[in-house]
């Protein structure tokens, strides 16, 4: 395991790396969007202040579009610019430019749009428990292998609220969008995931208006979490729109306050789960999973992350019976979107509260329950695809250990029965497969490109970017690592669509499990093809070969298919693994909990770089642990937040002991990383919570109020 | 107005409307883009800088503020020994990840290093607590800064 | 927006004094900045006052110590007149924003803005902290206890501004303390519920008690009602509902995004017998 320093670590502190809103042009103007602040409504009328000078400005409406008024998006259903109609808070309805940032946001400050207003759903359970809001496909994974109930199981039936959460990657959405009259090219500079998405939402947008359109990354990406996934695309449709009518460079930078409202949010959920288990052998016979999503208004890419979801809501268990139905339901709140976990959080989050309400209900341990249940060789997971390893158990069993949980749970048990306040112990499971889902990775047929210089450096082309997660240093060091070439010359370069090929996403934890491994092939047939010792001495003995272009696509393997219409076969090649145990103290007088250490054994296979793998699984479990303790940005009757004051982060006094364990490191695969962290801490903590107390809470956060009335209500 | 203030050891003479933010002042007068900002609201520290040696979000402050004061951004402060020592700490942990946050966590503490720069843990939460990562999961920062101040303490 | 820098505190007393607009003073800048930027604030009389000497300092006075309205958050952390006689009151200041803020945030600022969850007013409260309070006329002495008259309203006159916060040396003489302000974090936070509390026990029985919260009604204030029951009262002899019932007319908590007025009052009611040491 070799652990390469980051090449941007020193110039992202001294202050030099040049994140979206760095960069500036001579005659650049600033834009902005206006929109909706009406739920849902026909727009009326709209009023400009008229101590502003309007010749001063540049304005874009649907209209306006030379192309397509549709964002792209696996089901393309939402504009760019509202027409007549507006579904949803913070819709776009204008795009606005002008040369002074401050005069513009005072002119927008001043805008008002009438509209005449219609029946809206704002709330969650409004939205997520009325069937009538279902809309887009419904999926449906059945393997139901009997009929028959036997009156000795015991039924289990609950249904479980996830909220939303703010990805609040610190650098808000920027974008810089600069029209060349002259070549009819359109250059898009942005902070974003995946370039070529944002590369078709401007082709979309300016459609034969323009001949090309090149999309180039900020040198730094501050954070991104999935909502740098589509949500630019919109921005830089109407970013690119504006710099075409005014003919100057246009930067658009979101106040924190707007980016907030009117951006993408991990999908609020409603999992209704109803199990049966044979009390003889504690084995889970037959569970139905109801899994619903809030996709907002639109479904753009919420069927992606329904997708995922369905698949890893059963969590970790060989049930041999199951039914799971997934759909998602329209309200009138902006599109929900990408999040790091990608509707596996929401699932485990409910199924492995379940877990422990089973064995509450039981009267059990929560222990012995997981151990008669949990992923044997031979399984089968829901969509029949055979669990052929063993290596969640081992996960199970080693943070039992270093947690030293047996030993916990009863003195705490002993603790407790003399104090007000309570300590507690908990544990959850997690999996997640690595990148697209089924046959994605067939249809993406990523491509990467690497050029070998006269000098022996190396130039690695993927679209995948650099937000925070290490990418570019961790698959330049899988292609260094594979043939022993040194790290200083290797380099990913800056994705641009011009010079870079379309290598994917970066989503899915697909960057180093797919691209990455992909580096690495080419790494290795290069060397056995040259049958070269070092590449170094290699290049200068055949100096004249170079500079030398190579490109290699992915291949899915033939044993993986996937139906998608039965949603049978193999989802995913590879799975991480991972196991965690949480402990709270609970705070009587305040309700709160407080978190003191979190244990965390995770298989991800290979890793490649370990201090970036534990910096990329101790940002995912803080962001998984306040997904659970407090974290929410709706609230009935109050609305929703609209800035870091309400929607609290966690500071560094916030944050318990977090320890991370890897294992079976010495395996073949670097399997996915980015997601899984996030996946599986929620649950444990509120499993710790039932443990220290014995209430039952199907509802995160789990926050003092909703603590303090369910204790209310119980009595 | 204008307004006199040393920038990053330097003397410098601005015309400036009297409440225009320190933040802006750095970013579009003199061109240092390591201030960064997030929330605009002082919860995040992404803006943190060193105004009279005491760290202050500059999004909050004001130009009329910083008149006869003396600033210090990343920009200056990095060059410093103690900088480049500091910097070298968050380096070897390989803890940033998209880095927005740093230049923050850098001044926040270069400022407890030089007034305070004791190696426990409780004291070096508070001393970052107004700075806001929401990459790492905080615990490479502190093993980065605990690091710091054993060297800093030997250097000495 | 008229926005002036008076050079000392006569001419700003001078200038208030003929002001005809509201006048709003930049100190810190903390909480002005946010108004601004959130459009609280559209126009008005702008003062400078965040470097007129005469605002500032930690004085003491014979048995009084002087705290001018400038000082800042940190100033007060750091201050060793204040850790000597008012530890309390310095350890109830340690949650408050963050660090960065307290280099700015003034206690003049703090008390001015009128929030009812502002943080410094339920210690000062315990302490019987007294305001002066300045305008050409003079100055005049207020206790804070009084000082706060409704949402964001309070004695202050149009043409005053605060001096200062004066407290008795003796102020936290043999109390013992509690100080609890509980949030959605445990910095950077707006309190939703904050409790200060000074009693002295003798023999089990309460010799006196003060008590003040923030957060749980339009301004913070002292619990009187409250106080006037448990002065004087055997521990054993406090009744529960007795507290339940005062304690429900002298608070009026509210509901928001932030929190529930149930979990408010709760949480006041059992920090409050937590401190009392009652079972509950
Ligand atoms: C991120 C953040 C976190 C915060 N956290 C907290 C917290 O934890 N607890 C808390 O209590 N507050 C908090 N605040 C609010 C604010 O910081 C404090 O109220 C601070 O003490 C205000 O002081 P200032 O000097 O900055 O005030 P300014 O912003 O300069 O002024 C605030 C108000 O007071 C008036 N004023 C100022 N001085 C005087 C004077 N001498 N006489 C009369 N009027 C005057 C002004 O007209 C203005 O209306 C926070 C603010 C922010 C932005
Ligand atoms: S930008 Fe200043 S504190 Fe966040
Ligand atoms: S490293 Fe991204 S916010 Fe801190």
């Amino acid at each position: 395991m070799g652990s390469v320093r980051k090449f941007d670590s020193k110039p992202k502190i001294n202050g030099s790396w040049k994140f979206l809103d760095d960069y500036q042009s001579e005659d650049m103007i600033y834009g902005n969007i206006i929109y909706s602040k009406c739920h849902h409504g026909i727009i009326k009328d709209i009023h400009f202040p008229n101590d502003f000078n309007i010749s001063e400005f540049t304005f874009v409406y649907a209209k306006d579009i030379p192309g397509e008024n549709i964002v792209p998006e696996p089901v393309s259903d939402q504009l760019f610019l509202a027409v007549n109609e507006v579904f949803h808070y913070g819709q776009p309805i204008i795009g606005v430019a002008h040369p002074n940032k401050v005069t513009l946001t005072n002119f927008i400050k001043k805008i008002k749009i009438d509209y005449e207003e219609l029946p809206a759903i704002i709330d969650i359970k409004e939205c997520l428990d009325n069937e009538k809001n279902h809309f887009g496909r419904e999926i449906t994974i059945d393997h139901r292998t009997r009929d028959e109930i036997q009156n000795s199981w015991i039924r289990h039936h609950n249904v479980y609220y996830m909220p939303h959460q703010e990805q609040a990657y610190l650098e808000p959405q920027g974008v810089i969008a600069e029209y060349d009259k002259q070549d009819g090219i359109i250059f898009v500079r942005i902070t974003a995931q995946c370039p070529y998405y944002v590369k078709s939402g401007v082709e979309s947008m300016m459609g034969s208006a323009v001949n090309d359109v090149v999309i180039e990354t900020s040198e730094g990406i501050g954070g991104a979490f999935g909502g740098k996934e589509d949500f630019p695309s919109l921005l830089a449709g109407i970013c690119s729109l504006l710099s075409y009518k005014s003919g100057k460079p246009v930067k658009i930078v979101l106040d924190r306050e707007d980016d907030i409202k009117i951006t993408t949010k991990r999908h609020p959920a409603r999992i209704e789960i109803e199990s049966y288990t044979d009390p003889a052998t504690k084995k889970i016979e037959k569970i139905d999973i109801d899994y619903r999503l809030d996709a907002g208004a639109y479904q753009t890419l919420s069927p992606v992350v329904l997708a995922r979801g369905v698949l890893h809501t059963a969590g970790g268990y060989g049930f041999p019976d199951s039914f799971i139905r997934g759909r998602l339901f329209r309200s009138n709140t902006p599109p929900n979107g990408a999040f790091r976990g990608f509707g596996a959080p929401q699932g485990f989050a409910a199924m492995e509260a379940h877990i422990d309400g089973i064995a509450a209900e039981m009267d059990i341990t929560t222990i012995e329950l997981r151990k008669a249940n949990i992923f044997n060789n031979g399984d089968e997971f829901p969509t029949t695809q055979k669990v052929t390893e063993e290596n969640l158990i081992d996960c199970f069993n080693k943070v039992l250990e270093i947690s030293d949980y047996q030993k916990k749970l009863k003195s705490y048990a002993q603790w407790n029965k003399n104090h007000k306040d309570k300590k507690g112990i908990g544990v959850s499971l997690g999996f997640h497969g690595g990148g697209f889902t089924g046959n994605g990775e067939k249809t993406l047929n990523s491509e990467i490109k690497v050029v070998l210089e006269k000098n022996a450096e190396v130039k690695i082309f993927v679209a995948n970017t650099d937000m925070g997660q290490g990418a570019h240093t961790t698959l330049a060091q899988m292609f260094c690592e594979a043939i022993d070439h040194p790290f200083e010359k290797t380099k990913v370069q800056l994705p641009n669509t011009s010079k870079t090929p379309n290598s994917g996403p970066t989503v899915a934890s697909r960057t180093i499990y797919i691209i990455g491994n992909l580096l690495k092939q080419l790494a290795l047939e290069l060397k056995k093809k040259y049958k070269f010792d070092k590449l170094e001495s290699y290049i200068i003995e055949h100096n004249s070969e170079f500079p030398l272009e190579l490109r290699k696509n992915y291949i899915q393997p033939t044993s993986v298919f996937f139906d998608e219409e039965s949603y049978r076969g193999i989802a995913y090649k590879d799975y991480s693994w991972a196991a965690c145990v949480n402990e709270i103290y609970f705070h009587a007088d305040t309700y709160q909990i407080e978190l003191i250490e979190s244990w965390n054994v995770l298989d991800i296979g290979r890793v490649v770089n370990e201090q970036i793998a534990l910096g990329q699984a101790e940002g995912g479990i803080l962001q998984g642990l306040a997904y659970g303790l407090s974290e929410f940005f709706y609230k009935p009757g109050f609305g929703r937040m609209s800035g870091f004051t309400d929607y609290t982060l966690p500071t560094t006094l916030d944050i318990p002991k977090i320890v991370i364990e890897f294992i079976h490191t010495d395996s073949v695969t670097a399997k996915g990383l980015g997601e899984i962290p996030m996946d599986f801490p929620a649950p444990a903590l509120r499993n710790a919570f039932l443990n220290a107390t014995g209430i039952i809470i199907d509802e995160y956060p789990l926050t003092p109020e909703v603590i303090y009335k369910t204790i209310k209500e119980q009595k | 107005m204008k307004i006199r203030f040393t920038l990053n050891g330097k003397n410098v003479v601005l015309e400036s409307a009297p409440l225009k933010r320190l933040l802006d002042i750095l970013r579009e007068d003199y061109h240092l883009f390591g201030t960064k900002e997030s929330c605009g609201e002082g919860e995040c520290g992404a803006c943190t800088v060193l105004l009279d040696g005491k760290p202050v979000t500059s999004c909050l402050v004001n130009a009329i503020h910083v008149n006869g004061k003396k600033v210090d951004t990343v920009e200056g402060l990095s060059k410093t020994k103690l900088g480049k020592m500091l910097i070298d700490c968050f380096d070897e942990t390989n803890a940033v990840q998209c880095g927005f946050c740093f230049p923050g966590f850098f001044v926040s503490t270069y400022y407890y290093l030089l007034n305070d720069g004791d190696n426990d843990l409780e004291k070096i939460k508070k001393a970052l607590s107004g700075n806001i990562c929401r990459c790492t999961g905080y615990q490479r920062i502190f093993d980065s800064v605990k690091i710091a101040c054993a060297r800093k303490k030997v250097g000495e | 927006m008229q926005f002036n820098k008076p050079k000392d505190l006569n001419e700003l007393l001078e200038n208030l004094s003929i002001s005809q607009k509201k006048n709003y003073f930049l100190a810190g800048g903390t909480d002005i900045n946010v108004q601004i930027k959130k459009e609280f604030i559209k126009d008005g009389n702008f003062y400078y006052i965040n470097e007129i000497d005469e605002l500032n300092g930690i004085k003491r006075k014979n048995e009084k110590v002087h705290v001018g309205a400038l000082t800042t958050y940190r100033e007060l952390l750091e201050s060793d007149t204040i850790s000597e006689h008012f530890p309390f009151l310095q350890r109830s200041l340690t949650n408050f924003a963050s660090p960065l803020l307290t280099t700015m945030a003034t206690i003049g600022g703090n008390i001015a803005n009128g929030s009812p969850t502002n943080d410094v007013t339920p210690p000062l409260l315990v302490l019987d902290a007294e305001l002066e309070l300045i305008s050409v006329a003079g100055i005049r002495n207020v206790s804070l206890t009084s000082f706060f008259t409704g949402y964001k309203k309070s004695l202050l006159k149009k043409d005053e501004i605060i001096k200062g916060v004066v407290l008795s040396i003796q102020a936290e003489n043999g109390y013992e303390t509690l100080y609890k302000k509980v949030g959605a974090r445990k910095t950077l936070t707006i309190a939703k519920v904050a409790l200060a509390g000074l009693k002295k026990i003798k023999e089990g029985k309460i010799d006196e008690i003060k008590l003040a919260v923030g957060s749980l009604n339009e301004y913070p204030r002292r619990l009187d009602k409250l106080e006037e029951y448990l002065n004087n009262i055997m521990i054993r002899d406090i009744n529960k509902n007795t507290i339940d019932e005062i304690l429900s007319k002298e608070i009026t908590p509210i509901s928001d995004l932030r929190s529930d007025k149930e979990y408010r009052y709760r949480v006041c009611l059992n920090l409050i017998l937590s401190f009392l040491g009652i079972n509950h």
